[in-house]
């Protein structure tokens, strides 16, 4: 969030209150009706108000109201929207057809989008090798299911199959940044991927494995659809929070330090070799996560979900939301999601529509479509700011 | 013992082709600090233009020029619009690439299909003789041993004895310095973008001859550019001579001896140059 402008809202109202006394004393009819309705056409009332001649005093105290109203509702925005999505995907996972499919999959999908915005939105550390992470977990699954496990071992497993090779890969990845970072990831990513194509005897090559039985926990049965979605939706809630906290956290503001001025943190006694193998860490662990979710509900983990392409999907999700925002690659996920499954339907050839949006969006937006937002909020907040101006210059 | 020899020889002709690859991804990325992912995607298209030509033409010399040449044309453009708009911000360029291998990939599809196609040698080169030591060997892999090898020796002339070569061998040094000397260092990248491009259409068509051409055939090029680079370290010539060397053998022993995991024992090298030199065989620490 940028800095908003200074006057809290209880010194506006007090404000607003000496403004409706004078103007009470001036004519009655124009004080203003509190709202919550957008502002309302400023410039012309105070045209009108300058050319009827009623005192200026009266439109203060309208222009107070306005700004108070503009600051309050940039204030609820965010959450409201929040809230609002919130409840339309609850809504929206209800149903057991394509559309709660489509959703279940963005969930699934933004959560590697996520934690691949954490370690390269704030460590800056592009990960072109994620998807194969995705694929450890799910093939963790599926092949400790296969060899007799019960599901909820078998999440054990494949959970502690990805954090063991993340921390394993991470010694050898997070000794190089910026580029070879992604060229060394991309080359991570592809051998998981020949591993699980080649290794017909552990993956079962390129027919892949079913996942038929899941978990069970008390009353919770995954085996049920409904219940499967939502517990995709509450792991994906926790997965959110969870990165948004350690972005806020000392921990992710020296990140974004390690990020910009390495030898600088490095001088200040930051350990930054340790601060980005443990944004890898994290990374690799919420993506082996969003694996284990992804076997559950697709019930097939093979060799083409962590090819190549799916590895720069995720990175499309994540720099076409907009990286360093977390929330923005998840709505990037769904873009991209909706891309692959609704616009295909329509363009047969989406890829080059989807390659073309990316490369618009690096030369046009390097912020993405977060960074738009952000834009837009900016631009909100200079409104806001000017009127406050005006008005503390207002006689 | 002939069956070794054989699968040397299959791996030097791999590491060929793998060296007019990564020897364009590396040249670009050494004096532009470029890192262009749609490599493998120009090398494939470079190698369907060529496959088409040679089925209009019935001329495979043809085919292999105008692959080369279309990729030129295509990586002088490129450079030209894409990549100096982005104003040499590498990330940027990396993603930007990245979008455009999905393009490339989709329209390569969209003309030559999804079927993998082989293109045949023609004559001679179609033929196999019998090496010294009773080996049968196809005539085109030793062709293309033997064209891979004349390339890397005129690179190496023209870095090393040309006025071009000491242009470009100053810009991975110090690229400001280079244009602070007055040389248009525009067209010298322009150059060297439209060489690397070449590189790599030239290689699509020969690879063509041996792996084929098949969807997917862009990131399997890709990886063995990239796995060269960190053995050979980013942007040095004499690590993709070492690199597509340790690569294309490792790579061809692996799919001989042991199958199952014939594309991960490429990592093996990969990860024990990475932990003693994470900047490469010849690579330096900076790029």
């Amino acid at each position: 969030m940028t800095s908003r402008s200074g006057a809290s809202p209880r010194l506006l109202l007090r404000r607003l209150a000496a403004a409706r006394r004078a103007a009470a004393t001036g004519s009655a009819d124009r004080t203003p009706t509190p709202g919550r309705g957008g502002p309302p056409p400023l410039g012309a009332e105070r045209r009108s108000g300058g050319s009827g001649g009623s005192p200026p005093r009266t439109n203060t105290a309208r222009d107070l109201l306005t700004l108070h109203v503009m600051q309050r509702s940039r204030r609820f925005l965010g959450p409201a929207a929040g809230l609002l999505t919130a409840l339309l995907l609850v809504l929206l996972l209800q149903g057991n057809g394509f559309v709660s499919t489509l959703v279940v999959d963005m969930l699934v999908y933004a959560i590697v989008a996520m934690a691949l915005d954490f370690l390269g939105g704030y460590a800056g550390l592009i990960s072109l090798g994620q998807a194969g992470f995705l694929g450890v977990g799910a093939y963790g699954v599926a092949i400790a299911e296969v060899h007799f496990f019960s599901p909820w071992a078998a999440v054990g497993i494949a959970l502690a199959v990805t954090l063991g090779l993340g921390l394993a890969l991470g010694i050898v990845a997070v000794r190089v940044k910026g580029v070879s970072f992604v060229i060394i990831t991309l080359a991570m990513g592809q051998v998981l991927w020949g591993l699980s194509y080649q290794w017909v005897g552990l993956s079962e090559g390129d027919n892949g494995i079913t996942v038929s039985v899941l978990p069970t926990i008390g009353p919770i049965d995954l085996n049920d659809p409904l219940t499967l979605r939502m517990t995709v939706l509450v792991v994906f809630a926790l997965v959110a929070l969870l990165l948004v906290t350690f972005t806020k956290s000392p921990f992710g503001l020296s990140l974004r330090g390690v990020r910009s001025n390495e030898a600088r943190l490095a001088a200040l006694g930051y350990r930054t070799g340790l601060h980005r193998y443990l944004a890898w860490i994290i990374a690799v662990f919420f993506t082996g996560v969003a694996g284990v979710l992804y076997v559950f509900v697709n019930q097939l983990i093979s060799p083409t979900t962590m090819d190549f392409s799916a590895n720069g999907l995720f990175v499309i999700m994540a720099v076409l939301g907009g990286l360093g925002s977390i929330w923005g690659p998840a709505l990037g996920a769904v873009v991209i999601v909706l891309f692959q499954q609704e616009l295909s339907i329509y363009v047969s050839r989406w890829q080059t529509l989807m390659g073309l949006t990316l490369i618009a969006v690096v030369l046009l937006s390097p912020g993405g479509f977060w960074g738009l937002l952000r834009a837009a909020g900016r631009r909100w907040d200079a409104a806001i700011a000017r009127r406050q101006r005006d008005l503390e210059t207002a006689p | 013992m002939p069956e070794f020899i054989a699968q040397t020889l299959n791996g030097l002709t791999l590491a060929g082709i793998i060296f007019l690859v990564s020897s364009g991804f590396t040249l670009v990325f050494g004096v532009m600090r470029v890192t262009n992912l749609s490599h493998g995607a120009v090398y494939l298209v470079g190698g369907y233009i060529g496959y088409s030509v040679i089925g209009a033409t019935h001329n495979f010399f043809s085919g292999l020029a105008a692959g080369a040449l279309a990729m030129a044309a295509f990586g002088y453009l490129l450079e030209r619009t894409l990549i100096s708009w982005l104003g040499r911000s590498e990330m940027a360029e990396l993603l930007a690439t990245l979008g455009l291998i999905y393009v490339l990939d989709d329209l390569a599809l969209a003309i030559w299909g999804g079927s993998p196609v082989t293109i045949n040698l023609p004559g001679f080169l179609g033929k196999s003789s019998t090496l010294p030591g009773g080996i049968v060997y196809p005539n085109g892999r030793v062709f293309i041993l033997i064209v891979a090898a004349a390339v890397a020796a005129g690179l190496y002339y023209l870095l090393r004895r040309t006025r071009i070569g000491a242009i470009l061998r100053a810009g991975v040094d110090d690229r400001d310095m280079v244009s602070a000397l007055g040389i248009n260092v525009r067209r010298v990248f322009a150059f060297v973008f439209s060489l690397g491009a070449l590189l790599a259409g030239f290689a699509g068509v020969l690879g063509g001859t041996v792996l084929g051409l098949y969807t997917g055939g862009d990131s399997d090029i890709l990886l063995f550019a990239l796995a060269v680079v960190i053995v050979g370290g980013l942007g040095s010539y004499e690590g993709a001579v070492v690199g597509s060397v340790v690569i294309g053998l490792i790579d061809n022993y692996g799919t001989a001896y042991f199958p199952a995991v014939a594309y991960s024992v490429l990592f093996i090298p990969v990860i024990a140059i990475l932990l003693v030199r994470p900047h490469g065989l010849f690579g330096r620490a900076g790029t």
